[in-house]
């Protein structure tokens, strides 16, 4: 560099430009604010379930009033309750934490039953203004959506779910469900939004995360769920979000020429994190607080059960001195716990029941430190008790075999 | 059952108004809304959330009995299958009762809590309390109640909060009342942007005070927490609190931006009171043996009323009102002949000016008989419609308070006021040239040069001025 030319080409340093794929979530912030909006799709590129229900809460409360929003994401494997439901009711909570594919428990802000997500299984959400929201007026659009893929026999059926009819094994034909609802309703928007199972690995073992060993002992108020029989559809991921896309932006895409419609869909990343009330939502989402003490409040007996019943509830291997525990818990915590071994065991071994009430149910990770194991008498022969451990595998605590938590 | 109940109530409520036979009012200047006022506790129904629901679940309630809501604030979430619906609430008041728990099974259309309304109640709104049988005669009663201004809302008395320590990021447990907050605060809260759970509250059992929001507010949008900013240190930059009209105060803020299209001239005068005074303590030692009308004492105010009633009869023009003609568009004066002087007093929820009607045809006995009626509706805040309406002039004693020359702002539709200063005793020089006590006062009028001259003012001033200079020469007036 000589110097009469001066100093002028080092001061001209040039500033490295941000990377374009790095997006600032101001850029998110700014997209699902935006006021002059009126109709827009999201995609997320995250697959952390509670991550994505954030966001999507958060578009709920942020989006403009008169806006209507499509939300589309996949999650990792999950199971996600609804709103008011009880886990130990809905799940297998010991298959879920022991089961090798590490499956997360979910609990959503919406209403309704219990579903499984994996990656086979893309969720939709359509967040509109009150007036306009109708609970098939959605799902009739997913309808249009698999119908152009090639699932002809795609319809919308009186509980608001979406069912393909498919021939069984004889023949007729049978509606299999391939994507339920759901609906969170505030003062300003409404929200609905669905599951559809494109091609679920998973489809087999759903069935054995989703039956509690609980549950027949367990009377709650509270939603149940409805099972039915489900199946996939059969269409690759990325073609189901172009198709809905598509059909979102054809019921929406002719507004007012003053709305601008942008066309393009934005990407969600693991940068709508640092969101601070999507931060505030997903800590929220996590915490076990809100997944467990959401629960309404519920009573656990074991009493009652006659030698009939427990061959359909209670496996009969289990010992009739284990009827006799009781609780209820409000708000996830103990209120009122009795233990009555009906006066046939050998040992006289009190529980300390106080300390009990307060405590959270899912923070007892073992119940067979509160029950002690006993010895038996029945006609004569000693048997060795372990009350406690039957408690960890209704409860699904302990770390046993994910077979032992099944319900036969 | 419950519901029965109150529709009962309401039918004999309804029956009482209906037999007095009230006359209606149409709204005036001077009534602050049209809409009518209850004052019973209403229970607030749940509304049907569509989809030919008939109940459903209550997950959580957001109040319980004893907060206050404001219009749209969260009352609880309901869930029915797989829709949950967030509930708020339409009015603003006091929740007195829930009807359901959480977990319990809440009918549509039947009452979900008691609210005790403090606001306005629109009348699409008594549909949200009423259950559909009821709903006529709930009307009636609504309309026939005397309409009154509402209350004004106001701050708690605040204890000054201790000073803050950083802030934490494990909260506290929060008090019972961690999500309670006055009106004030939570509309601060929405100006701030402040979610209220997230503020921890210093007042009473943990309840939200405005220099915690403040708190809150600065420490979340400066990152490093500052020890420094203490709300109750004496030195600080200057503070700025944003606070909302109090409904007299935005009345008053209507009416006398109205009042700014008269040009006034303000005539001020001094009064000897040395006579009225001697009349006066003469008139209550005979009073407090034998009452008139209850009245045990008499103040000033009384033979100033008559005393300006006599000036209007002389020059009527002081009582009248200036409008345009509607068919040539011109400035016309429209002569009343009622006296209806308004007298301003000030409540504890503000400035208000009751009237007192047809002056001219009343004593003084009466006319103190019902100075002391609207005074004590003033303060307890109990004014209807029709006292503050229809006013032709207006007086306004501020020399209660204090003041020797005041300049008052005339009322729309009015042409002149008067405005008293403090009595005070001075020396004077009596016919004699000796030095006397002397009790005066100032009298300032304020009147409409549009239409009022100088002169006119002056000679009714003066008119005043010697009726009450010399009561005795009432006498002769003494009808």
């Amino acid at each position: 560099m000589a110097p009469s030319r001066g100093l002028r080409p080092l001061l001209r340093t040039r500033i490295p430009a941000l990377k374009p794929h790095a997006r600032r979530y101001s850029e998110f912030v700014a997209a699902a604010t935006d006021p002059s909006q009126k109709a827009r799709v999201f995609v997320s590129q995250s697959q952390d379930p509670y991550l994505n229900l954030s966001i999507e809460h958060y578009l709920l409360q942020r989006t403009p009033g008169d806006s209507t929003i499509l939300f589309l994401y996949t999650n990792s494997p999950c199971v996600v309750i609804g709103r008011n439901q009880n886990p130990w009711i809905e799940v297998n909570l010991g298959v879920l934490r022991n089961e090798e594919l590490g499956v997360k428990l979910v609990r959503r802000r919406s209403g309704g039953g219990t579903v499984f997500h994996d990656e086979g299984n893309m969720n939709y959400s359509v967040i509109c203004p009150p007036s306009e929201f109708n609970r098939d007026k959605h799902a009739e659009m997913v309808v249009r959506a698999l119908k152009s893929l090639g699932t002809e026999k795609a319809r919308v059926n009186e509980r608001h779910d979406i069912v393909v009819d498919k021939e069984d094994k004889e023949g007729a034909l049978k509606p299999f469900k391939v994507s339920g609802s759901a609906y969170k309703l505030t003062r300003l928007r409404s929200l609905h939004h669905g599951t559809c199972l494109l091609s679920s690995p998973n489809l087999e073992s759903i069935s054995k995360y989703l039956r509690a060993p609980a549950k027949p002992l367990i009377k709650a108020r509270g939603v149940d769920s409805v099972s039915s029989p489900i199946a996939n559809v059969g269409i690759d991921n990325f073609k189901f979000q172009e198709a809905v896309a598509f059909e979102f932006r054809s019921l929406y895409g002719t507004l007012s020429e003053a709305s601008v419609w942008n066309r393009s869909i934005f990407f969600v990343d693991e940068k709508a994190k640092e969101v601070p009330e999507i931060a505030y939502g997903l800590e929220e989402l996590m915490s076990e607080d809100w997944i467990y003490c959401q629960t309404p409040q519920f009573k656990f007996s074991t009493k009652n059960i006659t030698e009939t019943d427990s061959v359909q509830s209670i496996p009969s291997s289990w010992p009739p001195a284990l009827r006799g525990i009781e609780f209820t818990a409000k708000h996830g915590k103990f209120t009122e716990v009795s233990v009555d071994y009906n006066d046939r065991t050998a040992s006289s071994e009190q529980i300390e029941l106080p300390l009990l009430n307060k405590l959270e149910l899912h923070k007892i990770t073992d119940w067979e430190q509160l029950l002690p194991p006993f010895l038996f008498t029945d006609s004569d022969r000693n048997v060795a008790v372990s009350p406690g451990r039957t408690m960890n595998q209704l409860f699904g605590m302990g770390n046993y075999e994910p077979s032992a938590y099944v319900r036969e | 059952m419950r519901l029965h109940l109150y529709s009962r109530f309401l039918l004999r409520q309804g029956s009482v108004y209906s037999g007095l036979n009230f006359p209606r009012q149409f709204p005036s200047a001077r009534t602050f809304h049209a809409t009518a006022r209850a004052q019973v506790i209403k229970p607030f129904l749940l509304a049907d959330i569509g989809e030919g629901i008939r109940e459903c679940e209550i997950i959580q309630w957001f109040v319980e009995p004893g907060a206050r809501v404001e219009e749209w604030d969260k009352l609880c979430e309901v869930q029915s299958d797989k829709a949950s619906v967030e509930i708020t609430s339409k009015f603003d008041g006091v929740i007195k009762k829930l009807y359901y728990e959480a977990g319990e099974m809440a009918k549509v259309g039947k009452a979900l809590v008691d609210i005790d309304i403090q606001g306005e109640i629109k009348e699409e709104d008594l549909a949200a309390l009423t259950e559909p049988g009821t709903g006529g005669i709930s009307q009636i009663q609504a309309q026939d109640q005397a309409k009154k201004p509402l209350e004004a809302q106001f701050t708690e008395s605040i204890q000054p909060p201790e000073a803050s320590s950083a802030p934490e990021k494990v909260s506290p447990p929060k008090g019972k009342h961690a999500t309670l907050a006055t009106p004030a605060v939570r509309h601060l809260t929405k100006q701030l942007d402040v979610r209220i759970e997230d503020v921890n509250g210093t007042g009473r059992d943990g309840r939200v005070l405005k220099d915690d929001v403040y708190q809150f507010a600065k420490q979340r949008d400066t990152a490093p927490a500052q020890l420094q900013s203490s709300p109750s240190a004496p030195r600080g930059p200057q503070t700025e609190t944003p606070t909302k009209l109090s409904n007299t105060q935005y009345q008053m803020f209507k009416t006398m931006t109205n009042s700014l299209v008269i040009p006034h001239f303000l005539y001020a005068d001094e009064i000897d009171f040395s006579n009225l005074s001697e009349l006066r303590a003469r008139l209550n030692k005979g009073l407090a043996k034998s009452p008139i009308n209850e009245i045990r004492k008499i103040s000033f105010l009384p033979f100033v009323i008559k005393a300006m009633s006599m000036a209007i009869q002389r020059y009527p023009i002081l009582n009248a009102r200036v409008d345009t003609d509607p068919e040539s568009g011109k400035p016309i004066l429209i002569m009343r002949s009622q006296h209806n002087i308004g007298i301003a007093i000030d409540t504890p929820s503000g400035l208000m000016v009751p009237v007192i009607k047809d002056v001219s045809n009343l004593d003084i006995a009466s006319i103190a008989a019902e100075l002391n009626r609207l005074q004590a509706l003033a303060t307890t805040g109990k004014l209807s419609s029709k006292d503050l309406s229809g006013g032709t002039i207006t007086v306004s004693n501020i020399g209660n308070i204090g003041g020797t020359y005041v300049s008052p702002v005339i009322v729309e539709k009015e042409v002149a006021i008067l405005g008293m200063g403090k009595m005070r005793t001075i020396p004077a020089f009596d016919e004699n040239g000796a030095v006397v006590k002397k009790q005066i006062c100032n009298f300032s009028w304020s009147a409409d040069h549009r239409v009022i001259d100088g002169a006119t003012m002056a000679r009714a001033a003066e008119v005043v001025r010697s009726f009450v200079e010399d009561p005795d020469s009432m006498v002769m007036h003494l009808r």
